[in-house]
């Protein structure tokens, strides 16, 4: 019954944080920092592109709870990349504002 | 001697000169006529394909002309700009007198309200992308190439992500527009420029 409860209270935990990534983004302004920082170079929505598309990115991190973390740290630190058999350093976003840079992480795990 | 002619033909065909006079008058006008067609003709051509008369449509103004607003066709280091008809209209006669001709069902979609509202262009989206890739995809991403010329890419100014790209490309024969979509406007959902068959 306890745990019963516990996987049902972890359960509305995570709804309700997909919900507040939801509401806590701000459209707008993702997309247009976006396209500032060319991202759709290489990433599309659904399509491949060089790089994965959004959605799957947000299939792939959909309910773990350190997504924004992983994808804020992958989006300021330069990683590592491989494209076709190469490896590049993945570009950061055209901004030192780190809320700016969640906020673009938010929008594409909201895809 | 012209004159003993003319007295000649004026008096066993009485009227001609009147007739003469008319069919001089109808051949400058037809030549005045023709002259205002051809020019005319051309002004409309090109004010039709200028960036005003394009925005001049809501449709055009608030879906695909914000979101091209600031992207690198429009705003960029050297200000050199590629407007609607750079990338929308062909520059090959034939090619463009059809398009032009297509267009004036656009003018009755707009008036009949086709895709008025924020919501129907959405739903329209996909289709009229479609409609653009399918003619690049035909002529090999044509309107990209009547400015980017492969030939004089120079290697030394691209930077060696974009050189390893094209070269791939080339390898593959990959056409522009099959990586380079979405780029000036916002990307419909399904399938891209790549997955599709276009015959």
């Amino acid at each position: 019954m306890r745990s019963g409860l516990t996987v049902l209270a972890s359960a509305l935990a995570l709804c309700a944080s997909s919900v507040v990534w939801a509401a806590d983004v701000d459209e707008g302004a993702a997309e247009a920092l976006m396209k500032k920082s060319n991202c759709n170079k290489c990433h599309s929505l659904d399509k491949k592109k060089e790089g994965p598309p959004f959605r799957e990115t947000a299939g792939k991190y959909k309910g773990k709870p350190d997504a924004e973390d992983k994808l804020f740290t992958h989006l300021t630190t330069h990683p590592k990349v491989k494209v076709d058999g190469k490896e590049e350093e993945h570009t950061s976003l055209k901004t030192k504002n780190d809320d700016e840079v969640k906020n673009v992480v938010r929008w594409v795990l909201t895809r | 001697m012209f004159k003993d002619f003319w007295e000649v033909v004026r008096r066993r065909y009485p009227g001609t000169g009147r007739r003469i006079g008319f069919l001089l008058v109808a051949l400058v006008a037809m030549v005045f006529a023709g002259v205002v067609l051809v020019v005319g003709g051309a002004a409309g051509l090109a004010w039709t394909s200028t960036e005003k008369f394009c925005i001049g449509c809501h449709e055009m103004r608030n879906n695909v002309y914000a979101e091209y607003k600031d992207s690198i066709h429009d705003k960029n280091r050297s200000g050199v700009r590629a407007i609607c008809p750079d990338c929308h209209v062909p520059r090959e006669p034939v090619p463009l007198i059809l398009r032009k001709m297509r267009a004036t069902f656009e003018l009755w979609g707009h008036l009949t309200g086709v895709v008025d509202t924020k919501e129907k262009f959405e739903a329209h989206r996909s289709m009229l992308a479609q409609r653009v890739w399918k003619r690049m995809k035909q002529t090999d991403s044509l309107e990209c190439r009547n400015c980017h010329k492969a030939d004089s890419m120079s290697s030394d100014l691209q930077s060696e992500k974009a050189q390893a790209r094209h070269a791939k490309a080339r390898a593959e024969g990959t056409t522009c527009i099959e990586c380079h979509f979405g780029i000036a406007h916002k990307e419909p959902d399904g399938p891209g420029p790549k997955e599709l068959k276009f015959d």
